[in-house]
Protein backbone atom coordinates (compact mmCIF):
# COMPACT_ATOMS: atom_id res chain seq x y z
CA UNK A 1 0.00 0.00 0.00
CA UNK A 2 1.21 3.01 -0.73
CA UNK A 3 0.48 6.52 1.39
CA UNK A 4 -1.68 7.50 -1.79
CA UNK A 5 -4.18 4.20 -1.43
CA UNK A 6 -6.97 4.34 0.82
CA UNK A 7 -7.58 2.58 4.60
CA UNK A 8 -6.31 -0.98 3.54
CA UNK A 9 -8.98 -2.53 5.88
CA UNK A 10 -11.73 -1.42 3.29
CA UNK A 11 -12.09 1.54 0.77
CA UNK A 12 -14.50 3.38 1.91
CA UNK A 13 -14.13 2.65 5.56
CA UNK A 14 -12.00 3.11 8.73
CA UNK A 15 -13.08 0.65 11.54
CA UNK A 16 -11.61 2.79 14.21
CA UNK A 17 -13.21 6.19 13.04
CA UNK A 18 -16.52 4.86 12.00
CA UNK A 19 -17.49 3.66 15.23
CA UNK A 20 -17.89 1.19 13.00
CA UNK A 21 -20.39 -1.94 13.91
CA UNK A 22 -20.73 -4.73 11.67
CA UNK A 23 -23.72 -6.65 11.79
CA UNK A 24 -23.17 -10.22 12.08
CA UNK A 25 -24.90 -13.40 11.91
CA UNK A 26 -23.53 -16.31 14.00
CA UNK A 27 -23.42 -19.10 11.81
CA UNK A 28 -21.18 -21.76 13.99
CA UNK A 29 -19.77 -21.72 18.17
CA UNK A 30 -16.51 -22.58 18.09
CA UNK A 31 -14.07 -23.42 21.03
CA UNK A 32 -12.52 -19.84 20.85
CA UNK A 33 -15.43 -17.54 19.51
CA UNK A 34 -18.07 -18.05 16.92
CA UNK A 35 -17.82 -17.69 13.39
CA UNK A 36 -20.08 -14.63 12.09
CA UNK A 37 -21.08 -13.81 8.71
CA UNK A 38 -21.24 -10.73 7.31
CA UNK A 39 -23.54 -8.52 4.97
CA UNK A 40 -21.66 -9.78 2.14
CA UNK A 41 -21.44 -13.13 3.11
CA UNK A 42 -17.85 -13.08 4.10
CA UNK A 43 -17.08 -15.30 7.16
CA UNK A 44 -15.12 -14.39 10.39
CA UNK A 45 -14.48 -15.65 13.56
CA UNK A 46 -15.57 -13.15 16.19
CA UNK A 47 -14.73 -12.96 19.49
CA UNK A 48 -17.72 -12.97 21.62
CA UNK A 49 -16.65 -12.99 25.17
CA UNK A 50 -18.77 -9.50 25.73
CA UNK A 51 -21.98 -10.86 24.84
CA UNK A 52 -22.40 -14.14 25.68
CA UNK A 53 -24.52 -16.10 25.76
CA UNK A 54 -24.38 -16.62 21.64
CA UNK A 55 -26.67 -18.85 19.39
CA UNK A 56 -26.41 -19.79 16.08
CA UNK A 57 -28.39 -17.38 14.13
CA UNK A 58 -28.11 -14.40 16.12
CA UNK A 59 -26.53 -11.09 14.91
CA UNK A 60 -24.08 -9.57 16.45
CA UNK A 61 -22.48 -5.96 16.51
CA UNK A 62 -19.25 -6.70 16.13
CA UNK A 63 -16.10 -4.11 15.99
CA UNK A 64 -12.91 -4.57 15.48
CA UNK A 65 -13.08 -8.54 15.66
CA UNK A 66 -14.83 -8.58 19.18
CA UNK A 67 -18.90 -8.65 19.37
CA UNK A 68 -19.83 -5.68 21.72
CA UNK A 69 -23.67 -6.21 21.51
CA UNK A 70 -26.15 -9.05 20.85
CA UNK A 71 -28.65 -7.31 18.22
CA UNK A 72 -31.24 -10.54 18.49
CA UNK A 73 -31.34 -9.47 21.98
CA UNK A 74 -32.51 -5.99 21.68
CA UNK A 75 -32.57 -4.03 25.43
CA UNK A 76 -35.93 -2.68 24.62
CA UNK A 77 -38.64 -2.86 21.53
CA UNK A 78 -37.86 -1.38 18.09
CA UNK A 79 -38.77 2.10 17.21
CA UNK A 80 -40.53 3.08 14.41
CA UNK A 81 -38.68 4.36 11.65
CA UNK A 82 -41.17 6.73 11.68
CA UNK A 83 -42.93 8.68 14.36
CA UNK B 1 -31.13 -8.05 4.12
CA UNK B 2 -32.22 -7.52 8.01
CA UNK B 3 -31.54 -4.08 9.47
CA UNK B 4 -30.18 -2.63 6.99
CA UNK B 5 -32.65 -2.27 3.62
CA UNK B 6 -35.89 -1.26 5.98
CA UNK B 7 -33.74 1.86 6.64
CA UNK B 8 -32.50 3.22 3.73
CA UNK B 9 -35.92 3.14 1.73
CA UNK B 10 -36.39 6.16 0.17
CA UNK B 11 -39.93 7.05 0.88
CA UNK B 12 -39.31 6.61 3.74
CA UNK B 13 -36.59 9.34 3.94
CA UNK B 14 -38.42 11.61 2.02
CA UNK B 15 -41.47 11.77 4.71
CA UNK B 16 -39.10 12.16 7.26
CA UNK B 17 -37.55 15.11 5.53
CA UNK B 18 -41.28 16.48 5.33
CA UNK B 19 -41.80 16.10 8.99
CA UNK B 20 -38.13 17.54 9.59
CA UNK B 21 -39.48 20.86 7.39
CA UNK B 22 -42.78 20.90 9.54
CA UNK B 23 -40.78 20.81 12.97
CA UNK B 24 -38.94 24.24 12.15
CA UNK B 25 -39.52 27.52 12.69
CA UNK B 26 -39.55 30.19 9.77
CA UNK B 27 -36.38 32.72 10.75
CA UNK B 28 -34.69 29.95 13.12
CA UNK B 29 -31.28 28.99 12.21
CA UNK B 30 -30.29 25.03 13.53
CA UNK B 31 -27.10 23.79 14.41
CA UNK B 32 -26.97 20.07 14.56
CA UNK B 33 -23.46 18.64 15.41
CA UNK B 34 -23.11 14.69 15.03
CA UNK B 35 -20.79 13.45 17.69
CA UNK B 36 -19.47 10.97 15.63
CA UNK B 37 -17.31 10.67 12.09
CA UNK B 38 -19.69 7.39 11.02
CA UNK B 39 -22.21 10.07 11.06
CA UNK B 40 -20.46 12.32 9.01
CA UNK B 41 -19.76 9.28 6.67
CA UNK B 42 -23.23 8.54 6.36
CA UNK B 43 -24.55 12.00 5.58
CA UNK B 44 -22.36 12.79 2.84
CA UNK B 45 -22.55 9.34 1.65
CA UNK B 46 -26.66 8.89 1.29
CA UNK B 47 -26.56 12.60 0.69
CA UNK B 48 -28.83 13.30 3.73
CA UNK B 49 -27.91 16.91 4.23
CA UNK B 50 -29.41 17.75 0.76
CA UNK B 51 -33.25 16.10 2.24
CA UNK B 52 -32.19 18.97 5.34
CA UNK B 53 -34.24 22.47 5.35
CA UNK B 54 -31.78 25.63 4.40
CA UNK B 55 -32.10 26.25 8.42
CA UNK B 56 -30.92 22.84 9.74
CA UNK B 57 -26.92 23.18 9.48
CA UNK B 58 -24.84 20.07 10.77
CA UNK B 59 -22.08 20.56 12.33
CA UNK B 60 -19.03 17.98 12.52
CA UNK B 61 -18.12 17.15 15.45
CA UNK B 62 -14.78 15.20 16.95
CA UNK B 63 -16.01 11.67 16.99
CA UNK B 64 -12.82 10.29 14.86
CA UNK B 65 -9.78 9.29 16.63
CA UNK B 66 -7.65 9.39 13.67
CA UNK B 67 -8.63 13.03 13.39
CA UNK B 68 -8.21 13.62 17.03
CA UNK B 69 -4.89 12.16 17.56
CA UNK B 70 -1.58 14.63 17.99
CA UNK B 71 1.48 14.32 16.20
CA UNK B 72 3.56 13.97 18.62
CA UNK B 73 1.88 10.52 19.71
CA UNK B 74 1.77 9.66 16.22
CA UNK B 75 6.13 10.27 16.80
CA UNK B 76 6.03 8.11 19.78
CA UNK B 77 4.32 5.24 17.56
CA UNK B 78 6.96 5.60 14.91
CA UNK B 79 9.88 5.77 17.50
CA UNK B 80 8.69 2.41 19.38
CA UNK B 81 8.39 1.19 15.57
CA UNK B 82 11.82 2.04 14.27
CA UNK B 83 13.12 -0.41 17.13
CA UNK B 84 15.00 -3.73 16.59
CA UNK B 85 13.21 -6.70 16.37
CA UNK B 86 9.72 -4.74 16.83
CA UNK B 87 6.57 -5.72 15.14
CA UNK B 88 4.38 -2.86 15.35
CA UNK B 89 1.24 -3.33 14.77
CA UNK B 90 -1.98 -0.99 13.90
CA UNK B 91 -5.55 -0.79 12.45
CA UNK B 92 -5.05 0.61 8.55
CA UNK B 93 -6.29 3.94 8.74
CA UNK B 94 -3.66 4.85 11.53
CA UNK B 95 -0.41 3.86 9.00
CA UNK B 96 -1.08 7.43 6.82
CA UNK B 97 -1.62 9.72 9.88
CA UNK B 98 0.99 12.63 9.41
CA UNK B 99 3.90 12.94 12.47
CA UNK B 100 5.92 15.80 12.36
CA UNK B 101 8.26 14.55 10.04
CA UNK B 102 6.66 10.80 8.26
CA UNK B 103 3.93 8.28 8.63
CA UNK B 104 4.10 4.60 10.06
CA UNK B 105 3.98 3.90 6.15
CA UNK B 106 6.67 6.04 5.60
CA UNK B 107 8.45 4.33 8.03
CA UNK B 108 7.77 0.92 6.60
CA UNK B 109 8.95 2.03 3.62
CA UNK B 110 12.38 2.55 5.47
CA UNK B 111 12.60 -0.38 6.98
CA UNK B 112 10.20 -0.33 10.12
CA UNK B 113 8.33 -3.53 10.21
CA UNK B 114 5.07 -1.90 10.33
CA UNK B 115 2.01 -4.29 9.68
CA UNK B 116 -1.83 -3.45 9.51
CA UNK B 117 -3.81 -5.27 11.57
CA UNK B 118 -8.32 -5.73 12.06
CA UNK B 119 -8.30 -6.43 15.77
CA UNK B 120 -6.15 -6.33 18.48
CA UNK B 121 -6.45 -9.99 18.39
CA UNK B 122 -4.54 -10.41 15.95
CA UNK B 123 -1.96 -8.30 16.93
CA UNK B 124 -1.44 -10.93 19.81
CA UNK B 125 -1.42 -13.90 17.41
CA UNK B 126 1.60 -12.34 15.85
CA UNK B 127 3.39 -11.97 19.18
CA UNK B 128 2.25 -15.87 19.67
CA UNK B 129 3.34 -16.69 16.34
CA UNK B 130 7.18 -14.48 17.07
CA UNK B 131 8.38 -15.29 20.44
CA UNK B 132 11.90 -14.26 19.44
CA UNK B 133 10.23 -10.83 18.65
CA UNK B 134 8.52 -7.93 20.39
CA UNK B 135 5.27 -7.18 19.35
CA UNK B 136 3.50 -3.57 20.28
CA UNK B 137 0.06 -2.74 19.29
CA UNK B 138 -0.79 0.84 18.33
CA UNK B 139 -4.00 1.48 20.17
CA UNK B 140 -6.31 3.90 19.33
CA UNK B 141 -9.91 5.23 19.46
CA UNK B 142 -13.19 5.36 21.34
CA UNK B 143 -15.26 3.48 23.80
CA UNK B 144 -16.02 1.49 20.95
CA UNK B 145 -12.83 -0.01 20.26
CA UNK B 146 -11.24 0.03 23.75
CA UNK B 147 -13.00 -3.01 24.84
CA UNK B 148 -11.33 -5.13 21.98
CA UNK B 149 -8.02 -3.67 23.44
CA UNK B 150 -9.40 -4.52 26.77
CA UNK B 151 -10.01 -8.02 26.14
CA UNK B 152 -6.63 -8.10 24.31
CA UNK B 153 -4.87 -7.24 27.21
CA UNK B 154 -6.69 -9.44 29.66
CA UNK B 155 -6.15 -12.53 27.49
CA UNK B 156 -2.01 -11.83 26.82
CA UNK B 157 -2.08 -11.51 30.48
CA UNK B 158 -3.91 -14.83 31.01
CA UNK B 159 -1.54 -16.32 28.34
CA UNK B 160 1.45 -15.06 30.53
CA UNK B 161 2.81 -13.21 26.47
CA UNK B 162 5.93 -11.60 27.62
CA UNK B 163 6.27 -10.09 24.11
CA UNK B 164 3.29 -8.37 23.74
CA UNK B 165 2.58 -4.63 24.53
CA UNK B 166 0.46 -1.73 23.49
CA UNK B 167 0.77 2.24 23.02
CA UNK B 168 -2.57 3.06 24.72
CA UNK B 169 -4.36 5.95 23.23
CA UNK B 170 -8.03 5.47 23.64
CA UNK B 171 -9.44 8.47 24.30
CA UNK B 172 -13.60 8.86 25.78
CA UNK B 173 -15.78 10.93 24.00
CA UNK B 174 -17.51 12.58 27.06
CA UNK B 175 -15.11 15.24 28.29
CA UNK B 176 -14.29 16.66 24.54
CA UNK B 177 -18.21 16.97 24.00
CA UNK B 178 -17.88 19.30 27.45
CA UNK B 179 -14.92 20.92 26.34
CA UNK B 180 -16.94 22.19 22.63
CA UNK B 181 -20.04 23.04 25.16
CA UNK B 182 -17.55 25.63 27.12
CA UNK B 183 -16.67 26.74 23.88
CA UNK B 184 -17.18 30.45 23.51
CA UNK B 185 -17.29 30.55 20.08
CA UNK B 186 -19.58 27.95 18.97
CA UNK B 187 -23.33 27.91 19.97
CA UNK B 188 -25.04 24.57 19.14
CA UNK B 189 -28.62 23.31 19.18
CA UNK B 190 -28.20 19.79 19.88
CA UNK B 191 -26.32 16.41 19.42
CA UNK B 192 -26.69 13.25 16.97
CA UNK B 193 -24.92 10.90 19.53
CA UNK B 194 -22.34 8.25 18.90
CA UNK B 195 -24.59 5.02 18.89
CA UNK B 196 -22.20 2.13 18.85
CA UNK B 197 -20.46 4.20 21.52
CA UNK B 198 -23.31 4.11 23.41
CA UNK B 199 -23.31 -0.09 22.93
CA UNK B 200 -20.79 0.29 25.02
CA UNK B 201 -21.04 2.78 27.65
CA UNK B 202 -25.63 3.45 27.47
CA UNK B 203 -27.05 6.61 27.34
CA UNK B 204 -26.51 7.80 30.80
CA UNK B 205 -23.23 9.74 30.04
CA UNK B 206 -25.06 12.14 27.90
CA UNK B 207 -27.15 12.94 30.53
CA UNK B 208 -25.17 16.01 31.67
CA UNK B 209 -25.54 18.05 28.28
CA UNK B 210 -29.68 18.67 28.62
CA UNK B 211 -29.10 18.58 32.35
CA UNK B 212 -26.12 21.09 32.57
CA UNK B 213 -26.01 22.87 28.83
CA UNK B 214 -29.45 22.36 28.07
CA UNK B 215 -29.26 20.87 24.57
CA UNK B 216 -30.69 17.62 23.57
CA UNK B 217 -29.24 14.79 22.53
CA UNK B 218 -30.45 10.92 20.92
CA UNK B 219 -28.83 8.98 20.28
CA UNK B 220 -28.72 7.84 16.79
CA UNK B 221 -27.90 4.24 14.26
CA UNK B 222 -25.90 4.65 11.42
CA UNK B 223 -28.20 4.18 8.53
CA UNK B 224 -29.65 7.19 6.34
CA UNK B 225 -33.48 6.81 8.35
CA UNK B 226 -31.30 6.57 11.76
CA UNK B 227 -29.79 9.83 11.22
CA UNK B 228 -33.20 11.59 9.89
CA UNK B 229 -35.12 10.17 12.23
CA UNK B 230 -32.76 11.70 14.85
CA UNK B 231 -32.55 14.90 13.26
CA UNK B 232 -36.74 14.99 13.60
CA UNK B 233 -36.55 13.96 17.38
CA UNK B 234 -34.10 16.51 18.10
CA UNK B 235 -36.25 19.26 16.43
CA UNK B 236 -39.53 17.81 18.06
CA UNK B 237 -37.79 18.59 21.33
CA UNK B 238 -36.68 22.01 20.59
CA UNK B 239 -40.09 22.85 19.26
CA UNK B 240 -41.80 21.11 21.87
CA UNK B 241 -39.82 23.05 24.62
CA UNK B 242 -37.92 19.85 26.19
CA UNK B 243 -34.59 18.71 26.40
CA UNK B 244 -33.45 15.36 26.74
CA UNK B 245 -31.12 12.12 26.14
CA UNK B 246 -33.41 9.93 23.60
CA UNK B 247 -32.64 6.78 22.18
CA UNK B 248 -33.58 6.59 18.70
CA UNK B 249 -30.95 3.29 18.29
CA UNK B 250 -32.67 1.48 21.15
CA UNK B 251 -32.60 -1.66 18.76
CA UNK B 252 -29.15 -2.19 19.81
CA UNK B 253 -28.31 0.29 22.29
CA UNK B 254 -29.16 -0.66 26.20
CA UNK B 255 -29.63 2.38 28.49
CA UNK B 256 -26.59 0.92 30.56
CA UNK B 257 -24.21 -0.17 28.02
CA UNK B 258 -22.20 -3.79 27.71
CA UNK B 259 -21.73 -3.66 31.53
CA UNK B 260 -19.29 -6.94 30.71
CA UNK B 261 -17.19 -4.37 28.25
CA UNK B 262 -16.85 -1.42 31.01
CA UNK B 263 -16.28 -4.26 33.57
CA UNK B 264 -12.93 -5.41 31.68
CA UNK B 265 -12.54 -1.81 30.72
CA UNK B 266 -12.43 -0.87 34.17
CA UNK B 267 -9.82 -3.59 35.10
CA UNK B 268 -7.07 -2.70 31.95
CA UNK B 269 -7.31 0.90 32.02
CA UNK B 270 -7.35 4.18 34.20
CA UNK B 271 -7.71 7.24 32.95
CA UNK B 272 -4.91 9.88 32.47
CA UNK B 273 -4.73 12.77 33.79
CA UNK B 274 -4.75 15.05 30.53
CA UNK B 275 -4.40 14.17 27.60
CA UNK B 276 -4.11 16.25 24.06
CA UNK B 277 -5.87 16.14 21.12
CA UNK B 278 -5.53 17.62 18.09
CA UNK B 279 -7.33 20.75 17.73
CA UNK B 280 -8.67 21.05 20.75
CA UNK B 281 -5.85 21.01 22.90
CA UNK B 282 -5.30 19.01 26.47
CA UNK B 283 -8.46 18.19 27.48
CA UNK B 284 -8.22 16.44 31.50
CA UNK B 285 -9.28 13.09 31.63
CA UNK B 286 -10.03 12.02 28.27
CA UNK B 287 -7.62 9.41 27.60
CA UNK B 288 -7.02 5.99 29.05
CA UNK B 289 -3.87 4.96 29.99
CA UNK B 290 -2.96 1.03 31.40
CA UNK B 291 -3.94 0.62 34.67
CA UNK B 292 -1.20 -0.35 36.99
CA UNK B 293 -2.71 -3.65 37.04
CA UNK B 294 -1.15 -3.94 33.38
CA UNK B 295 1.38 -2.05 33.13
CA UNK B 296 3.78 -5.16 32.21
CA UNK B 297 1.78 -4.48 28.88
CA UNK B 298 2.69 -0.62 28.54
CA UNK B 299 4.88 -0.05 25.61
CA UNK B 300 5.59 3.27 26.75
CA UNK B 301 7.35 1.61 29.80
CA UNK B 302 8.62 -0.59 27.45
CA UNK B 303 10.73 1.74 25.02
CA UNK B 304 12.06 5.14 24.97
CA UNK B 305 9.28 8.00 23.31
CA UNK B 306 10.13 11.80 22.21
CA UNK B 307 6.81 12.32 23.95
CA UNK B 308 7.19 15.95 22.39
CA UNK B 309 4.49 18.16 21.73
CA UNK B 310 4.20 19.03 17.89
CA UNK B 311 2.35 22.22 16.67
CA UNK B 312 -0.04 21.25 13.96
CA UNK B 313 0.99 22.87 10.46
CA UNK B 314 -0.08 26.54 10.22
CA UNK B 315 -1.96 26.10 6.70
CA UNK B 316 -3.75 23.24 8.62
CA UNK B 317 -7.21 24.12 10.18
CA UNK B 318 -8.58 20.84 11.61
CA UNK B 319 -8.64 22.23 15.11
CA UNK B 320 -11.69 24.81 13.69
CA UNK B 321 -13.50 21.87 11.87
CA UNK B 322 -13.13 20.02 14.43
CA UNK B 323 -14.70 22.36 16.75
CA UNK B 324 -17.31 22.45 13.98
CA UNK B 325 -16.14 26.88 13.80
CA UNK B 326 -15.36 26.36 10.12
CA UNK B 327 -16.51 23.96 6.95
CA UNK B 328 -13.94 21.92 5.65
CA UNK B 329 -14.33 23.87 2.32
CA UNK B 330 -13.10 26.87 4.02
CA UNK B 331 -10.05 25.56 5.00
CA UNK B 332 -7.31 27.42 3.00
CA UNK B 333 -5.98 24.28 2.16
CA UNK B 334 -9.11 21.88 1.53
CA UNK B 335 -8.67 20.14 -1.85
CA UNK B 336 -5.48 21.99 -2.95
CA UNK B 337 -2.33 21.67 -0.81
CA UNK B 338 -4.54 18.77 1.46
CA UNK B 339 -6.21 16.45 -0.28
CA UNK B 340 -6.68 12.26 0.41
CA UNK B 341 -3.75 11.55 -1.50
CA UNK B 342 -1.49 14.12 -0.01
CA UNK B 343 -3.38 14.69 3.81
CA UNK B 344 -1.88 17.86 5.23
CA UNK B 345 -4.46 17.61 8.19
CA UNK B 346 -5.97 14.28 10.19
CA UNK B 347 -9.22 15.52 8.87
CA UNK B 348 -8.46 14.76 5.27
CA UNK B 349 -6.91 11.28 6.22
CA UNK B 350 -9.69 8.98 7.17
CA UNK B 351 -12.88 8.64 5.39
CA UNK B 352 -14.71 9.51 8.30
CA UNK B 353 -13.00 12.65 8.88
CA UNK B 354 -15.18 15.68 7.47
CA UNK B 355 -12.64 16.68 5.31
CA UNK B 356 -12.44 13.52 3.59
CA UNK B 357 -16.07 13.29 3.84
CA UNK B 358 -16.64 16.67 2.01
CA UNK B 359 -14.04 15.70 -0.91
CA UNK B 360 -14.98 12.28 -1.60
CA UNK B 361 -18.88 12.69 -1.80
CA UNK B 362 -18.89 15.76 -4.09
CA UNK B 363 -19.02 18.41 -1.64
CA UNK B 364 -15.91 20.28 -2.54
CA UNK B 365 -17.16 20.46 -6.33
CA UNK B 366 -20.55 21.47 -5.58
CA UNK B 367 -19.60 24.47 -3.01
CA UNK B 368 -17.17 25.86 -5.74
CA UNK B 369 -19.95 25.76 -7.71
CA UNK B 370 -22.00 27.97 -5.81
CA UNK B 371 -19.32 30.40 -5.56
Amino acid sequence: MTTGQRCATDDVHCITCSDEGIEMTVVEMTQCGAQCRDPEGIDQRVEVDLVEPVAIGEVLLVHAGVAIANVSRPPAPNQPVTS
Amino acid sequence: MKFVDEYRDPELGRALATQILAETEPGRHYKVMEVCGGHTHSIYKYGIDDLLPPNVELVHGPGCPVCVIPMGRVDDGIAVARNDGVIFTCFGDMLRVPGSKQTLLDAKAEGADVRMVYSPLDALRIARENPDREVVFFAIGFETTAPSTALTLKRAKAEGQTNFSCVCNHVTIVPPLRALLESPDLRLDGFIGPGHVCTVVGARPFDFIPGEYGRPVVISGFEPLDILQSILMILRQLREGRCEVENQYKRVVPQDGNLKALEVMAEVFALRPHFEWRGLGFISQSALRLSDEYAEFDAERRFATPNVRVADPKACQCGEVLKGVIKPWECKVFGTACTPEHAIGTCMVSPEGACAAYYNFGRYQRQREAV
